[in-house]
Order: structure tokens, then sequence, then C-alpha cells
């Protein structure tokens, strides 16, 4: 009889098993900035900053779109009568805030994961059973040049790891929407969900309040959630949020902009595509030969593209529009 | 034949009610003089008038009320001579004595048990008139009442349909006036307003000796005085503004999707009609339904579209949300804008002011409530200082560890949320046992 129970309930331990199998697990894997050469030095650099700007295609009509401030009802709206120089200068204020909400999140090297240890005292070791943590509040400092430092019990003083950097930094310094455990919505199926929903605005925002650019964890988030928008072409939804240029500089990073450069093609911005190829070479040190936008697109696809077929098709129904249209002026 | 008959008589005489009582004994003296007792003065009608009406003098007295309708019940009604609650035939009463050639025999059938539950049925339906029950989407401002109710479209004219219009009613009331020959003469008015849903709006009023009649005329009169109003993106009305009629003052303001309509009734009914979604309005002075209607109306009629505002001021009208981060939309543009040298020096340049007329709206302070000058509420609402985010805090520890728990529970399981232990089959324990 018991040998019986016993069967049954190796039974239905492999049937949880399999239940556990059958759930479909995410196919990404995080392309995090951790190999050997900085992304910082490049993406810094004022040429790709403005290259990666004018891809982002600044759509005020989208930048200032109706946003969900957590209120019951929408306010009441504000009426104004303006001259004509007022209502200049009003939006060249809008035009400033653009450019504020506009900021590209900073892409960076993950962050080194090794402490600096300040110093071994064997003979402080055993005076305390628990970790003491020090922390410097004083008003004004950043929270990255922070002194925060923890006494172990055995006796070492040394640099706070960055879980217990970041936790301290909270704490003491709280900021809004920034939570001390990692919200749910960035794990396991809750991510999945909002990636399937094409939620990629609100992931990325909140990733950008959540954690740090050299985080792990902000990376993984934020790679995963571009390959996503890669994969289903859904660059629009990103168009004119500061996030269009960490997404153009992560697909050239990783060399696959094939779809990107697809996308720019058939909506007919063969300039934005020529951009694309200028921060393709300046990342890889690369240069495309030609005078004419068509022409570098032409070289690019014959030396790196990774979707010849398609692109050259694309560039041949690109050539066919602009003599028709030439036909018919 | 002679046996037939013999027969019939026979069954009579059983049937026939025994008067010689067997122990007979009379008692003289209570009995009334024979012959003229109450019931067989009067005849049967005017014994049921009696009782189910009142006199006219008693009426002007009040004693109408008394007499309750409900309980009045006809208990004739629905039942025949001959046929009861004992099921029998009787011949020559309740059927002929002879079918065909032969003579009907008195028989006893099986007794009838739906008779009695259907005379109680039709006994039920008398007195009060009930009235069918509304669907709680038909129903006016308050109860049965017609004041708010649809009444459909206003019926065709010609080639003219109105499809897509409903009409509502506003009011209907009973108006007397007085008549050289007739005296006080009555006559039912209605007031009802009709509209497409898309900025097309009209009123009218109805009367005739009839309800009925009163709302058909108004309605199909409403439907020949349409007006067109300016809306808005579709939703509410084009600017906040002040309108008047008699002494009935209106001021309305234009509200963002979402708000829904806030105002006087009459106003929200109208609104509905036209297609205006959301609205705040506050009337002051009269409550005069015919008049609040109307000032509204005037009100919306002579609205002006942002493209009129901006061409009579001669500048750019520009909107600013909080929920677009404040960024200036030009709602509209006059052909030559002035600049600031070219307004006259009192120009007003507040719009608000501008779309009142100059008319400063009363905000008056929300009142607090009494208990807020107790004693008792200021030592409540320094004990709950200390408790004010707990609610918070418990919710999100409930999120993050499925339960209340203090953050040393991890070394010290005591600390955390106490649950009962799970009980263990007895007859398990005891299988494994052996």
């Amino acid at each position: 009889m018991a040998g019986l129970r016993h069967a049954l309930k190796l039974f239905s331990n492999s049937s949880n098993v399999s239940y556990h199998c059958t759930r479909r697990l995410l196919n990404y894997s995080a392309m995090a900035y951790d190999g050997k050469a900085d992304p910082a030095e490049t993406f810094f650099n004022d040429k790709v900053q403005s290259l990666l700007k004018s891809l982002t295609r600044v759509d005020y009509n989208k930048v200032f779109k109706r946003r969900k401030l957590g209120e019951k009802h929408l306010s009441d709206p504000v009426y104004k009568f303006m001259t004509e120089e007022e209502l200049k200068e009003a939006l060249e204020v809008a035009k400033e805030t653009a450019e504020e909400l506009l900021q590209i999140p900073p892409v960076v090297r993950v962050r080194d994961q090794n402490v600096k240890v300040l110093s071994r005292d064997p003979a402080l070791q055993g005076l305390e059973t628990s970790r003491l943590v020090f922390i410097d509040i004083t008003y004004g400092t950043k929270d990255s040049d922070r002194l925060i430092v923890v006494r172990e019990p055995d006796g070492t003083l040394q640099e706070a790891e960055w879980q217990l950097r970041q936790r301290m930094n909270q704490t003491y310094f709280p900021q809004d929407k920034k939570y001390l455990e990692t919200p749910k919505m960035f794990e396991g199926e809750y991510f999945e969900s909002l990636l399937d929903r094409h939620q990629y605005e609100y992931i990325l925002d909140r990733a950008c309040i959540q954690f740090e650019p050299d985080d792990v964890e902000y990376q993984k988030a934020v790679t995963v959630t571009y390959q996503h928008v890669n994969d289903n072409n859904k660059f629009e939804l990103l168009r004119s949020t500061r996030h269009f240029g960490s997404l153009t500089f992560f697909l050239v990073w990783n060399k696959i902009i094939d779809n990107l450069l697809l996308d720019l093609i058939e909506t007919l911005h063969i300039h934005e595509a020529q951009d694309l190829i200028a921060v393709y070479s300046l990342v890889h040190k690369i240069s495309f030969e030609g005078e004419q936008p068509l022409d570098q697109i032409k070289d690019f696809i014959k030396k790196s593209a990774n979707k010849k077929a398609a692109l050259e098709l694309a560039i041949q129904a690109y050539e066919d529009t602009t003599v028709e249209r030439a036909a018919s002026f | 034949m002679a046996k037939n008959l013999l027969d019939v008589a026979r069954s009579f005489k059983k049937l026939s009610i025994n008067t010689k009582c067997p122990n007979q004994i009379r008692l003289l003296t209570t009995t009334p003089a024979l012959g003229t007792n109450f019931y067989n003065k009067l005849p049967a009608t005017d014994l049921w008038k009696g009782i189910t009406s009142v006199s006219n003098a008693g009426k002007k007295r009040g004693r109408a009320k008394t007499v309750s309708k409900k309980n009045i019940k006809d208990l004739n009604r629905g039942q025949l001579i001959g046929v009861g609650k004992a099921n029998i035939v009787w011949p020559g009463l309740s059927a002929p004595i002879i079918r065909g050639k032969e003579l009907v025999e008195q028989i006893q059938l099986p007794a009838n048990p739906d008779r009695e539950q259907k005379l109680i049925q039709l006994r039920d339906t008398m007195g009060a008139r009930k009235f069918a029950k509304l669907s709680p989407l038909e129903r006016g401002w308050s109860g049965s009442k017609m004041p708010g109710r649809s009444l459909g479209p206003p019926d065709p004219v010609g080639e003219e349909k109105f499809e897509g219009f409903d009409s509502r009613v506003l009011e209907l009331r009973t108006i007397v006036i007085m008549k050289g020959n007739f005296g006080r003469k009555r006559r039912i008015s209605s007031l009802v307003v009709t509209g497409n849903k898309n900025g097309l709006g009209g009123f009218a009023m109805g009367k005739a000796l009839e309800a009925r009649i009163a709302l058909r005329k108004a309605k199909n009169r409403s439907g020949q005085k349409l007006v067109k109003i300016k809306l808005f993106n579709n939703h509410t009305v084009c600017h906040h503004f002040f309108t008047q009629f008699g002494s009935t003052k209106i001021y309305v303001w234009q509200k963002p999707e979402g708000y829904g309509l806030r105002c006087h009734r009459v106003i929200k009914t109208i609104c509905q009609v036209i297609g205006i979604k959301n609205l705040y309005a506050k009337v002051e002075g009269s409550m005069n339904v015919n008049h609040i209607m109307k000032a509204f109306f005037l009100g919306l009629v002579r609205q002006k579209s942002p493209e009129e505002i901006a061409e009579e001021k001669g500048l750019h009208l520009v909107q600013i949300c909080k929920e677009n981060n404040f960024f200036p939309k030009i709602i509209a543009s006059p052909k030559q804008c002035k600049t600031l040298e070219q307004l006259p020096k009192d120009a007003n340049l507040d719009f608000n002011q501008y779309c009142f007329d100059g008319k400063v709206v009363l905000q008056k302070k929300k009142k607090e409530p009494f208990y807020t000058k107790l004693k008792s509420y200021h030592s409540y609402l320094m004990k709950y200082e200390k408790q004010r985010d707990q609610q918070e805090v418990r919710s999100s520890l409930i999120a993050e560890y499925g339960e209340i728990r203090s953050f040393l529970a991890d070394q010290y399981p005591e600390c955390g949320q106490y649950r009962p232990p799970k009980r263990v089959v007895e007859s398990e324990e005891q299988e494994e046992s052996q």
C-alpha cells in the first residue's frame, strides 16, 4: 500500500514538472554592453548624438501627446489670447521642453561588480555580529559619488556593493516611483505579457526610473525590449520618444540594422537611411563610398547587410517610385 | 317516461332543505320587526353604492379618503347561478332539463380546483389600477412621472423622417383658465425638447385636453423649430458663457472629456438630446423649467466658434493642457494678427472674463462639516496621524510577501503572520506506522 502511495506521489510530481515545462518562455537573451569595448565613447560623440536625434524624427503631436497623470479627471484646459510674438515665445519654450523630454538615456558599459577593500583590521574581528553600513548623507553630492562603506564582521572595511548602494541611496534620498525591490513587471510572464501587448514605451520609461544605466538588470530589460521591437518592426511606436536613439544605437552596435533600414527605405525616408549608415560607419569604423545617399546605401548592402535580397528589392522599388513620380510631374 | 319523472321528483326531494328543525327554539325578544330589515328595505344597487362611494356632501368633508378602492371587490363577478364549489349539474338551472329525447339527470361531477383559483385571481385584479412597471432606462426624472421620459422622434412630415432624433418631456402640468360659460376649464400643457444628438435641437409647448395629445403636439411642433448649435470637438460647448432669460441666470462652463453633465436636470436632458456630453452649469435665480430651457437655448445659439473669437479679438486662441505638458495648442488664428501696440489699452485679454462678459462668478467656500470644530475630532486626527500610511504599507507587504510580516521575519519566524498548522489526517498516520 505504502509502495503504491509512493508511486502515486512520484507520478503527481512528474505531472507538475511537465506543467512547468509547457509554459512558454521568452526566447530572447540579454545583449548587455559587457564586452571589452566601451559604447560610451562613441555614444557621447557629438556627431553620433546629432545623427541619433535626427533619426528620432521629432513630432510635437507625439512628444506632447495626452498622458495619463494618475488623476480621476482630465484637468480643465486654460485658454489664452496670444499675439504673434507671444505665441512664438511659447512655442520656443515648448521646444526647449521637448529637447529635455527627448534626451536619450545614456548607453554605457555594465558596471564593475568588484568592490574595493579599504582596509583589513583583524583586530576588530568578532566585535559585531552584523555588517555596519556607513553612509555620508551630506547634502548636494551625487548618488553615484556618495560615500557608502561597510564594516564586515571579520573586520574588513570595504565599499558597499551595488545593490546595497542602491538600497541606501533610495532609503536616504528617495526618488519618486522608484522601489527598493525590482517591480514584478520586469520579471517572467509579466514582462512577456507587456512585450506581447507592445507596451515598449512604458517598459523603457519605467526602466529609466527604476534602474541606473549601468545596471545589469536595466540593460537586460532594455535590450530584450529592443530586440522585440526590431523583430516585430514596431519602430513607429518608439519614434519621437527619447528611446529611439538608444534603440538605434543598440541595433547599430550589434549590427542588426537591416529591419530598421528596410523600414526607412520603404517609407521613403532615404536621408534618414543615410544617417543610419553614417552612425554605422562611425561606430564600426567602416566607410561606405558614394556621393548620393542611395549609392552609400547600396554600398552598405554589398558590404555588411544581413538581409541582402530584401534590401535590394526595397531599393529597386524605391527607384521605380522615384522614376514614376518624376514622370508624373 | 313516467319512471323518469318520478326519479326527478325523488331527487328534488332529496335536495330540498329541511325547514323543520327538530328542536326549534325561537327567542322572540331578539327578533326585530319582521319585514323591515335594513337589507330588504333598499335595492342591491343602492346598498352597493352606499358601501363603495361617498355622497357629495361627505366628499367635501373629506370622507372620500377613508373609502379604500383597493378593498372594494364585486364578489358576484365571475360567478354563475347554479355553478359552485360542489361541481353538480342541475337540470333546469345549469343544464337543460331534456337533452334530445332524454331527461338530464342531476350528476355530481369531480371537483374542479381551478375554479377557486380563477376566482381569487379575478378578485385580485379588482380594486386599485396597477401601472405597468417601467424599465430603468425608460424612467424619467422621478418615478413613473412623464418629465424626463423619452417620446421617440417627431412624426415624419412628408420626406423628412427625423432619423436619429429623440424627444424628451421637460414639463407636463394641468393648467386652468376661467371661461364665461364653462367656468373653470382644465387643459394639459406639455414642454418637449427634441434633437438629433449631433448639434440640432428644438423645443415646443403643446396644450390639449388630454396629456397624450398635448405631448404629441409638443413633440411634433418641436421638430419644426430646430436650430443648429455649435459644438466644440463634438462633445462640449464652444466656450464658457453666461445667459439669462427673465430672472433665470445660467453660468455654463466648458469641460474636458470624461467630466459628464453636472447641471440642473432640465439642462442635462437638453444636453443629452442635442449631443453635449461634458459641461458644468450653475443656475441662479428662478428655477422655472420654461425659463431655464429658454435661457439655455439662447446661450447655446449665441455661442461663438473659436475662429469667430480669434477674428473678433485679432489674436491667436491658444489652449494649454496639463496632460499635454503645457504645449500651446493653437485652436484658432485670425487672418491678420494684431501686435501689442495695436491693441486698445483697456482690452480684456483674460479669456474667462471675455466669456462671462466681465461677470465674476461667486465661488463659495465649501462649508466644513460640523464635527471639525469638535475637540474629539482634533484628538482623532492626532491619533490617526500615526497610522495614516499603514494601509499602504500593508498592501505593499501583501504584494511583496503575500502576507503582513515584520522585516525580522526571515530570522525570527514568529514575527510573521500566524497561520494555524495544517491538520494531518490521522488514518494516514496510522497506516504509515503500520
